[in-house]
């Protein structure tokens, strides 16, 4: 039976470990956020396999663990959004080549409109200066 | 050098080294447990494993034989940990939260938030038995096989009361699967490079020491003390080191090594491995970190002991329900407990005898190294001896490579053996071992040459007896004693204490030995005159050579009156070789006189005379006519009978009765011949009688009617006409008839 772990004994290593996570949590919540995105993205693009997802997002930058992948993936391809199909190669097991489905490219579309907004709006609060000037001036 | 393994990974084989496909497994199985919730998560794990087994393929196409442990790290750190994962909060937590406590890399991340107060909780992870230690350690911050050691302590040094405490800890903790907080190096056993147990090197490896440092700790006081042990017994004076300090140190010693083998835990998967051999520590890092912990200690004991009491409250009032609740439980985990340490028990039973026996087993190597060093270096003592045994070119110049390869190469080659073992070298190459056996061979080749041919030097045998020239003694007693060498002889010591007795003497200058093979026997004379004789025996190479050397003995007998002195030894020099010579000293006694051995004769090494093969054909003569001499005791008169030697003094009651007797119970010869001639003549007289009788009934019939009244007259007429009566045998009858008649008719 799996039981919620009590918590250790604090102490000062832990104590600055929290400080470092405070803030490694949000930013791990802003790339959860996007995660998804991105990669519905890339494979809305056409049939990708999930390494060459990850390829992909280390050339933008946007680093992942295939082990986050798979499982996300896969989720996805639950809930319909994607599906696979397999393929031989000639070196090396066959692989999953994963697409959109029709669900997906909804998903997608509304998704994109969602991100659009999203970036403007955090656009427009960094730079506040140039935003009030701009809103002031429009 | 790693094992490899063939998997089956995928539909496809992959070679694969032992250490990394742990690795592999356990990553995999993490990768399960993180996953147990998620909904697709075979899938998840067999697309995981797909991308591995597709990266496997590209690693060993590249050129790599096999898949190595960096390939694996590399591989697991692309894909990421588990904790490493993103995913959406809440699966996190739950996927967290359902796994155990067996990744060896730092906490979670998000779990690590809460400050609140830690607990003592048994570790349900990290036990041998109920996991107390485990988890005191995990509350203290410490090594677990520390808290161990110090409960195993307290266990044998307090009677069983750690024994106690443990029990009342395992029923009132309960248990968890605790985390590992630190990562520190632990304490591990090495199974990879193990004599026995793997302790020492599992020290050596937490120390980060040489293997064979610990191995000669444990090693050295049992050796020490058993090699002093035999120093002792063998050699009375040699006793270099205090027995208290390493008698029952190298005992101790032992028992700490069994009690670590129980108590440390082996490090089977490659992460213990790898955490076994992990950071560099050094005893720097050690004291460091061990003072850290005691500084904590101090706080947490008291916040412990708090917990103790509020617990112990707490469970005063939920005694009647919990009590059948954890006795169920804690009969069925000591029944697994039961059942591991059984098998334990059989593997620490296991453990001690191979101990044992590989003790035995070196010690007897060792007693044996011992025994060949020592006499070797005592043999050193012989060279001076070898020219006395060794004649000829061939001889001599066999013994220094007999010595050598035949007895010194395998002490040698032992020693090499011993030192490369510890040190742990290995050569590829068994040349060094072949080497030395073909030097042994060789060795053993002239060993066997030179045998034969000292054993051709002793193969014939001569002896001769010498006449000694002997005065008669004026008394009636010949007394034998000891008389001294010319020349000075000093005893040639073979080892320092006096149980060995001078085997032979030797003068300063090592030319000339002295032996004393003397045997004195005393025989009967066959006339009435004392004889002495000497028989001198030697062997040879042929009967010429053995001839040689005997005629060279020279045993000196001198004799003052009733004296007689023998000289204390023969000397033979180093020309003359020792060739078993012994010589044989007879004395005759005639019967009726006396002889006395002085005690001085008894050191002499009388030799046994072998009668029954006539090995000694000069000396079976000597065979019948006396009890053997030996049983001879010194300072005692004995005197020679017809039947043999006897003790003067035995018949003591008949010399105080009849001192004029002069040989009480013994006749000598004149007097038997005496009594023989006495009878002869009476013998005589009486054929002589039985001859005159006869002639006288002879006559009787030609006298008888003449003369018939007359038997007086009889006689007279006996000695005329005798021969006419022989031829009528029937006129007997009628002389006695006659006879009667005339009697009865006067």
């Amino acid at each position: 039976m799996p039981r919620r772990p009590k918590p250790t004994q604090t102490n000062i290593k832990q104590k600055i470990k929290l400080q470092v996570m405070d803030i490694q949590n949000t930013q791990s919540q802003m790339r959860k956020g996007v995660l998804e995105f991105c990669i519905l993205s890339i494979i809305q693009q056409g049939e990708v396999y999930p390494s060459d997802i990850v390829e992909r997002m280390k050339a933008a930058n946007l680093h992942i663990l295939e082990g986050t992948l798979y499982p996300l993936l896969t989720r996805l391809k639950n809930a319909g959004l994607l599906t696979y199909r397999w393929v031989e190669s000639n070196s090396g097991p066959p692989r999953k080549y994963f697409l959109m489905t029709d669900k997906g490219h909804e998903f997608y579309t509304e998704l994109e409109k969602t991100w659009k907004e999203l970036a403007d709006a955090v656009h427009a609060l960094t730079q506040p200066a140039e935003n009030t000037n701009s809103n002031l001036n429009q | 050098m790693k094992k490899v393994i063939n998997i089956n990974f995928h539909g496809r084989v992959v070679p694969i080294e032992e250490t990394a496909y742990d690795m592999l497994k356990q990553y995999v199985e993490s990768l399960r447990r993180f996953f147990a919730k998620e909904e697709g998560r075979d899938e998840i794990i067999n697309d995981i494993e797909d991308r591995i087994a597709e990266l496997f393929s590209e690693t060993l196409k590249k050129g790599s034989t096999c898949i190595t442990d960096d390939d694996v790290n590399t591989i697991i750190t692309s894909m990421g940990r588990p904790e490493e994962f993103e995913a959406e909060e809440a699966s996190v937590k739950s996927q967290l939260s359902g796994e155990g406590a067996h990744t060896s890399d730092a906490g979670y991340q998000s779990a690590a938030t809460d400050t609140s107060r830690g607990r003592l909780y048994r570790d349900e992870a990290d036990k041998m038995l109920g996991g107390v230690c485990g988890g005191i350690a995990n509350y203290l911050r410490i090594d677990s096989s520390l808290v161990r050691i110090l409960f195993a302590i307290i266990t044998f040094g307090g009677f069983g009361a750690g024994f106690l405490l443990y029990i009342l800890l395992w029923i009132i903790l309960p248990s968890r699967a605790l985390e590992r907080n630190v990562i520190r190096k632990r304490l591990f056993r090495n199974p990879e490079d193990k004599v026995i147990g793997g302790v020492a090197s599992g020290l050596a490896a937490y120390f980060n020491i040489a293997v064979w440092i610990p191995r000669l700790i444990f090693a050295f006081p049992l050796v020490i003390g058993i090699l002093t042990s035999i120093m002792r017994n063998a050699f009375w004076h040699f006793d270099p080191f205090p027995s208290v300090v390493f008698g029952s140190f190298g005992g101790t010693l032992f028992i700490v090594y069994v009690v670590l083998w129980a108590v440390i835990p082996e490090a089977r998967s490659a992460s213990e491995k790898l955490e076994m051999k992990g950071e560099k520590v050094d005893l720097n890092t050690i004291k460091n970190t061990i003072q850290e912990d005691l500084s904590g200690f101090k706080t947490r004991a008291e916040k412990w002991g708090k917990d103790v009491g509020a617990k112990a409250g707490q469970w005063g009032k939920e005694v009647g329900e919990t009590v059948s609740q954890q006795g169920s439980r804690m009969s069925a985990e000591f029944a697994a407990a039961g059942k591991k340490s059984g098998r334990t028990v059989f593997s620490i039973l296991g453990v001690l005898v191979k101990a044992f026996l590989l003790v035995i087993a070196g010690v007897i190597a060792f007693v044996l190294l011992m025994t060949i060093v020592f006499g070797s270096i005592k043999g050193f003592d012989f060279i001076p001896l070898k020219d006395y045994v060794l004649e000829g070119d061939v001889q001599n110049s066999l013994v220094w490579p007999t010595i050598i390869l035949f007895i010194l190469l395998p002490v040698i080659g032992l020693i090499v053996w011993i030192v490369r073992r510890l040190m742990k070298v290995r050569s590829g190459k068994h040349h060094l071992g072949w080497i030395f056996g073909g030097l042994w061979v060789v060795g053993l080749i002239c060993a066997i040459t030179l045998g034969v041919s000292i054993g051709n030097n002793f193969q014939r045998r001569v002896s001769e007896k010498y006449p000694i020239n002997l005065v008669q003694p004026s008394t009636q007693t010949l007394i034998v004693k000891l008389g001294d060498v010319k020349g000075k002889y000093y005893p040639y010591r073979i080892f320092d204490d006096s149980h060995n007795d001078d085997i032979f003497m030797m003068t300063e200058a090592e030319d000339s030995m002295l032996l004393k093979d003397v045997s004195v026997l005393v025989a009967r004379s066959d006339d009435s005159a004392y004889h002495a004789y000497m028989i001198k025996i030697s062997r040879g190479s042929s009967l010429a050579d053995a001839k040689i050397k005997m005629e060279k003995i020279s045993l000196e007998v001198t004799q003052a009156d009733s004296v007689l002195t023998i000289q204390k030894g023969f000397s033979i020099s180093k020309d003359t070789k020792f060739r078993d010579q012994k010589v044989a000293v007879i004395i005759e006694v005639p019967v009726g006189r006396k002889i006395k051995m002085d005690e001085s004769i008894e050191w002499f090494n009388g030799f046994y005379l072998d009668y029954d093969r006539g090995r000694y054909s000069e000396l079976a003569a000597y065979d019948k006519s006396t009890h053997p001499s030996w049983h001879m005791t010194s300072n005692k008169d004995y005197v020679m009978t017809s039947s043999g030697l006897e003790r003067a003094e035995k018949d003591k009651e008949e010399t105080e009765q009849g001192e004029g007797v002069d040989v009480p119970g013994t006749k000598s010869k004149e007097e038997l011949r005496k009594e023989i001639d006495e009878q002869q003549k009476e013998l005589d007289k009486k054929k002589k009688q039985l001859e005159q009788s006869d002639s006288t009934y002879k006559y009787k019939p030609s006298t008888v009617r003449d003369d018939a009244n007359d038997d007086a007259g009889n006689d007279a007429t006996t000695v005329q006409q005798p021969q006419a009566q022989k031829n009528t045998k029937p006129a007997q009858h009628l002389i006695i008839g006659d006879i009667m008649m005339m009697r009865f008719g006067s």
